[in-house]
């Protein structure tokens, strides 16, 4: 108990350090007092106030946002796939939104500002066909039937993609920020269309935290304690497609953030029970992509790298050394 | 295992005022099951009374599982009725059925960090509204439910840590937070040793000699004769035969169902099962 207590309170030191850093660090450094000063509503020349308020504070909140957003998506269908692989890629998600997006920078280059929607819009289309062919049939709404046919609906999103790409090879370029998943400094406007989804995401992980522990102890015990587990599946599913397709249509694919974040949280709490593992991977995935987006914009400023290869950088050192120690 | 027959009740209040008022607290008749177009189970009939053991037995592929899973609602029935204290199981809301009973599966998965204590108190969630915390009689039910499964003296191990016969008791822990007046637990000894396989059928005449219900499907029909007070054999999908255990496993029974040459036999509180293990074999070959 001591134990995970100690780990929530490291990973809540490190989201305000990554919050805080967010908001002062990029092409013009602000010193920490004055941001805090600011974010409270005092100090700060106007020209601070203005960089911190429109331009960094929409963009901290977005990285916020998405990296909570993914990790919780991970963690619930790990627990609801019961399988250590799942992540938003496995029921689609991440190739339908990849595909959505880059329709859209490719065909309509031009009504660039329906990228979020088209995202959003075929992401959870990859994951309503996902749970379509995994609930028809046989064996309806089994573990193994979803992950399948995720992974079929992968390859075909992502073979759309890929044929899109190598149809117009002169738009490429354009759609490779998205495809390596990066925040922009675009104000509050895409956070405006895409919360509501965000929202019934994060509500649907909060009442799945018990029926997800009684789906760990089995799908009998589950049914003895009067749960369904098929549509405990379900709602995992629905809930991680919501969370992973509203993060892609504003951040583009950071698939690895949902894979990593809970089994990063899982060892280091040295537990699996939902009750820790989902708020915590929400604070841990939070602060992650706050601290991986300012690095991205502060190694090379005022050049911004897109986050997502740099969340990797962090990530996977942090992983691989619990790894080694996890079993 | 003696005076099985203790008027020892203290679960009297978990008691539906509709069982009390004479229902069963299970009636299930011409249950059928069909699963991916095989028929499974093709006419049980059951009924269990309150604070009786009831052992189900039969050969491997019988429907011994399926007929357990079925009353339990764990299993849709493709016909025939099953009602818990009165009510029709299609009527019921998973809530309610899991104030009637509690499942207890053969083997289940076993999470990582889980303590024995969380697992149980997973077991209580059923009684939880979503959302909630637990409340002072809910703290109070995992601890009973713990002491009256004995395992309490290891609450703050985890899962993983444990051995098989302790991984079970935990199992039937789980059920009991429950607080559900009859337990069904599905071959709760097949995987454990000699001494682990004694202890959970003990606690199991244990429980029941202090209240509970139970319906256990039981592969071992020496033991089924020592704990239960009446064993239903199921053949081929069909309730063929019930009884006390002597009454019914009779050596044409055994022949006829098992296709063994054996023997019951009682003496002292033991069991034993004589089988002729070789059989004659036509010469030649």
């Amino acid at each position: 108990m001591a134990r995970r207590t100690l780990v929530l309170a490291a990973l809540l030191v490190a989201l305000v350090a990554a919050t805080i850093a967010s908001l002062a660090l990029g092409a013009v450094k602000l010193p920490f007092s004055e941001t805090i000063d600011i974010l409270f509503g005092g100090g700060g020349s106007a020209s601070d106030r203005q960089i911190v308020e429109t331009l960094r504070l929409p963009r901290t909140v977005e990285a916020l946002t998405i990296g909570a957003a993914l990790a919780v998506a991970g963690a619930v269908l790990q627990g609801a796939l019961g399988n250590p692989l799942a992540s938003p890629d496995v029921i689609g998600v991440t190739g339908g939104a990849g595909f959505g997006a880059i329709l859209i920078i490719i065909l309509l280059p031009g009504s660039i500002a329906l990228l979020p929607v088209s995202a959003l819009f075929f992401g959870l289309l990859a994951a309503t066909l996902v749970f379509v062919f995994a609930w028809s049939g046989r064996n309806r709404g089994s573990t193994g039937k979803v992950i399948l046919a995720g992974i079929a609906m992968l390859s075909l999103f992502t073979a759309g993609t890929t044929g899109l790409l190598a149809a117009f090879p002169e738009r490429a370029p354009s759609a490779i920020f998205f495809i390596a998943g990066g925040l922009t400094s675009s104000g509050w406007r895409e956070l405006e269309t895409i919360w509501p989804y965000f929202a019934v995401g994060f509500l649907f992980a909060v009442f799945l935290v018990r029926p997800l522990d009684r789906l760990a102890l089995g799908d009998d015990v589950a049914a003895s304690l009067g749960s369904r587990p098929q549509l405990i599946r379900l709602a995992a599913g629905i809930a991680a497609a919501l969370l992973a397709a509203a993060s892609a249509a504003i951040a583009g694919l950071l698939g690895f953030l949902g894979l990593v974040v809970p089994h990063v949280v899982r060892m280091a709490g040295g537990t699996s029970s939902h009750t820790f593992v989902i708020p915590a991977s929400a604070i841990g995935g939070a602060a992650l992509l706050a601290a991986g987006d300012t690095l991205a914009r502060t190694l090379r400023a005022p050049i911004e790298m897109p986050v997502g290869p740099f969340m990797v950088l962090l990530g996977v050192p942090l992983f691989l050394w619990l790894l080694r120690k996890a079993v | 295992m003696s005076g099985r027959r203790d008027e020892n009740v203290h679960m009297g209040d978990e008691i539906s005022p509709s069982a009390a008022g004479g229902a069963p607290p299970l009636v299930a008749s011409g249950v059928e099951v069909e699963i991916g177009g095989t028929q499974i189970l093709r006419g049980a009939d059951i009924e269990l009374h309150s604070g009786e053991l009831v052992a189900i037995v039969g050969p491997n592929g019988a429907g011994k599982s399926t007929l357990v899973r079925a009353v339990s609602g764990l299993q849709k029935p493709s016909a025939g009725h099953v009602a818990w204290s009165g009510r029709e199981l299609g009527s019921m809301r998973g809530r309610d059925l899991a104030r009637v009973r509690a499942f207890v599966p053969q083997r289940m998965p076993v999470p990582a960090g889980i303590s024995v204590r969380e697992a149980v108190t997973i077991g209580r969630s059923s009684h939880l509204r979503p959302l909630s915390r637990l409340t002072r009689s809910d703290r109070a039910g995992i601890d009973e439910a713990m002491d009256r499964a004995g395992v309490g003296r290891f609450a703050e191990r985890t899962l993983t840590t444990l051995s098989g016969g302790e991984l079970q008791r935990v199992q039937v822990a789980i059920g009991l937070a429950q607080e559900a007046p009859v337990l069904i637990a599905d071959e709760p000894t097949s995987q454990l040793d000699l001494g682990a396989t004694i202890g959970v059928a003990t606690l199991l005449r244990e429980l029941v000699d202090t209240g509970l219900t139970a319906l256990v499907v039981v592969h071992d029909l020496a033991l089924a004769a020592a704990v239960a007070d009446r064993a239903v054999v199921v053949a081929e999908g069909r309730t063929v035969a019930t009884g006390p255990p002597a009454e019914v496993l009779t050596p044409e029974r055994l022949a006829a169902t098992w296709g063994a040459d054996a023997r019951l036999s009682e003496h002292d509180g033991r069991t034993a099962l004589h089988v002729a293990w070789v059989q004659d074999r036509p010469s030649g070959r």
